[in-house]
């Protein structure tokens, strides 16, 4: 925390950790967008790996163990949502919608199967994600201090997974025939090569990045909330389209999203306005943005 | 010739659906003998608990009213590949809508004053539907993320409503004042809940499979669903077409939750409506977006609920067991492989 930094901005530096789960469904459904598929599972996909993360990380005691095992959960779950649409060929919206339906049964039922509780459970004795701490002068440079400095290791794991996906993306044989898988799937079958593949490897992605986002949910509250997904996969979604498809353009909504998110944390307590309201906001700062963004292409495709 | 092959393929999609219902139904007996104790009895329940009496059964037919709404709306936007993914909201807000109106007149004629309200509830949810549906339209903005997100902003102004400005501070729960009694609608079913509005619900079926298979509009609406550009070289205004199913669906959605108020509810409760906007347009699939078809899908997805109810109170599981079952069914039900399989098998 630099809330006791007097140079500190807070309100930045608490978007960069809001974004980071938007941020981490997004660049793993980004995979399956490129690949030509809805990825409504998002949603399902990050509730599953926040429950089997913390339950893991509390079960085996070893914080790494339990956040791969809760991945692994995830990726489970993408890759049965996977095989039920390509290999049984059916309607992916409808099996993103059944992905997150079992998610949030699923957890639920389980939740009551083993601590007898549908409500909050508490895990106390979960260690802290280890956070990058730097010296005092270096976190209070204004903004670059907030934004680069001081928070737990998935943030920076999460840079270093956009990073390297821009890279397979554009620049790796795998990247441009995900992105051919896409485009047109004749393409890569002409090449002899199996487009289905390509789809099976972007969802399975999604569940890994998407189980990671889950994980930094439940750790960070060292409980787990029912719904605790919350939206999160959806936004993520919309970030992809909003970031044009792009791992960049997904970076910068994303911190849209949690600089709308991160404001309405901070007016709860400094404004008087219902809670509701200030909640509804990052909503409805989103589709303004759209809109306006929808605007600017309109006239700049007539002009 | 033609007939015959139409009735094989109508066969093979029977055999499909049931092949679909049996390996689900398998799927969850397997769950409930891994979490139930006494799977024997959480089965029976599962499965014949919504019949066991008159209570369960008119239940369970007064769940399934919203979701033939919900459903009907979904089916007629993705029939004219307009997607509408703010149901949850649109519902939801439906409901306020109406009872808004109810209480704005305490003291006016039942069914003059239930019409208003329906009618409200009409107006609002067509309209924030109708607004993705312009946005579209006027600069091409996306109206399924639209609407999504339209959505899920309203859902938190609507609690707003329900614990603020309306809120009944006497009821335990969250909730609006209750309406007036004269607006409660019929009970046809004692001791169970379901009430008239369940045969609005057939009616409003059969009315939009009227207007979309033998309107003229109807017609125009579904040739832009096919292909949109070739609908405009056909001389078709295809643009109002971004926005009219959007407001038929958005209109559909809202008196689905209107009626929830006047014919269950009695108030806006919170949270009343939420999942029936999605399960609707899983409903809308599994129909294939056939609006008569609907009506089916809607019962299953009520049995499936009535059926966790009954197995939660008689047995020892949760009743997010539905959910489970539900997904299961998801899963499977527009799966081409499996119907191939049926079909294949008849012609062996």
């Amino acid at each position: 925390m630099t809330g006791n930094s007097p140079f500190s901005i807070p309100l930045i530096h608490n978007a960069v950790d809001i974004m980071t789960p938007f941020l981490l469904a997004g660049i793993g459904g980004l995979f399956t967008e490129l690949a030509g598929m809805l990825n409504i599972a998002l949603e399902g996909l990050i509730l599953t790996g926040a429950f089997f993360s913390i339950v893991f990380a509390a079960a085996t005691g070893n914080l790494l163990l339990g956040i791969l095992l809760g991945i692994l959960c995830a990726m489970a779950l993408a890759w049965m949502f996977g095989a039920v649409t390509l290999y049984m060929r059916a309607n992916v919206f409808i099996t993103g919608l059944a992905t997150n339906l079992f998610a949030s049964g699923f957890t639920i039922v389980l939740a009551f199967q083993l601590f007898k509780t549908k409500g909050v459970i508490q895990f106390p004795g979960i260690p802290k994600l280890p956070a990058l701490v730097v010296p005092p002068f270096l976190q209070r440079i204004p903004v670059v201090g907030d934004v680069l400095f001081g928070h737990n290791v998935i943030v920076y794991v999460t840079w270093a997974i956009v990073l390297l996906s821009a890279l397979v993306i554009y620049r790796t044989p795998f990247g441009l025939r995900l992105r051919g898988t896409g485009l047109k799937a004749e393409t890569i079958v002409s090449l002899g090569l199996n487009p289905r593949r390509y789809q099976m490897a972007g969802i399975l992605i999604s569940g890994l990045t998407c189980g990671l986002a889950g994980a930094m949910l439940t750790i960070e509250l060292a409980a787990f909330v029912p719904e605790i997904s919350s939206g999160r996969g959806w936004i993520a979604l919309v970030a992809i389209y909003l970031g044009n498809k792009t791992p960049w353009g997904i970076f910068i909504a994303s911190f849209v999203f949690g600089m709308a998110e991160s404001f309405s944390n901070y007016a709860q307590g400094a404004i008087k306005v219902p809670v509701d309201f200030i909640l509804a906001l990052p909503y409805v700062i989103t589709v303004v943005a759209m809109i306006l963004y929808s605007i600017f292409r309109h006239f700049r495709a007539r002009g | 010739m033609r007939e015959k092959r139409n009735l094989g393929e109508l066969f093979a999609g029977f055999t499909g659906l049931a092949f679909t219902l049996l390996l689900s139904f398998g799927l969850v007996i397997g769950l409930i003998f891994i979490l139930s104790r006494a799977p024997g009895r959480t089965i029976y329940y599962f499965f014949v608990g919504a019949f066991t009496n008159k209570y369960y059964l008119g239940n369970m037919l007064n769940v399934a009213v919203p979701l033939i709404f919900t459903g009907l709306g979904i089916s007629v936007a993705f029939k004219s590949s307009v997607f509408n993914l703010g149901g949850e909201g649109q519902i939801y807000a439906g409901g306020l809508a109406a009872t808004a109106v109810c209480l704005a007149l305490p003291a006016a004629n039942g069914f003059l004053g239930g019409l208003t309200a329906l009618a409200g509830a009409v107006v609002l949810s067509g309209g924030i539907a109708g607004l993705s549906g312009f946005f579209r339209m006027k600069w091409n903005t996306d109206e399924m993320i639209s609407s999504f997100l339209l959505s899920s902003a309203v859902v938190l102004v609507v609690n707003y409503f329900i614990t603020g400005p309306l809120d009944d501070p006497k009821n335990n729960l969250l909730a609006t004042l209750a309406i007036g009694p004269q607006y409660g609608l019929m009970r046809i079913f004692p001791p169970s809940k379901l009430n008239v509005s369940a045969f609005f619900a057939l009616a409003a079926a059969l009315l939009v499979f009227l207007f979309m298979y033998r309107s003229h509009a109807g017609y125009e609406m579904r040739m832009c669903g096919l292909n949109r550009e070739f609908s405009r070289y056909g001389g078709i205004n295809v643009s109002k077409y971004l926005v009219l199913p959007m407001i038929m669906s958005g209109a559909l959605h809202g008196l689905g939750g209107g009626l929830m108020v006047l014919g269950t509810y009695g108030a806006t409760i919170e949270g009343y409506s939420f999942g029936m906007g999605w399960n609707g347009i899983a409903v809308a699939l599994i129909a294939k977006n056939n609006p008569l078809g609907v009506i089916p899908a809607a019962f299953l997805f009520a049995y499936l609920d009535a059926g966790a109810k009954a197995a939660m109170l008689n047995s020892d599981v949760t009743f997010e067991i539905a959910a489970i079952a539900q997904s299961f069914i998801f899963y499977f039900v527009t799966a081409q492989a499996l119907y191939g399989l049926a079909r294949k098998r008849r012609r062996a």
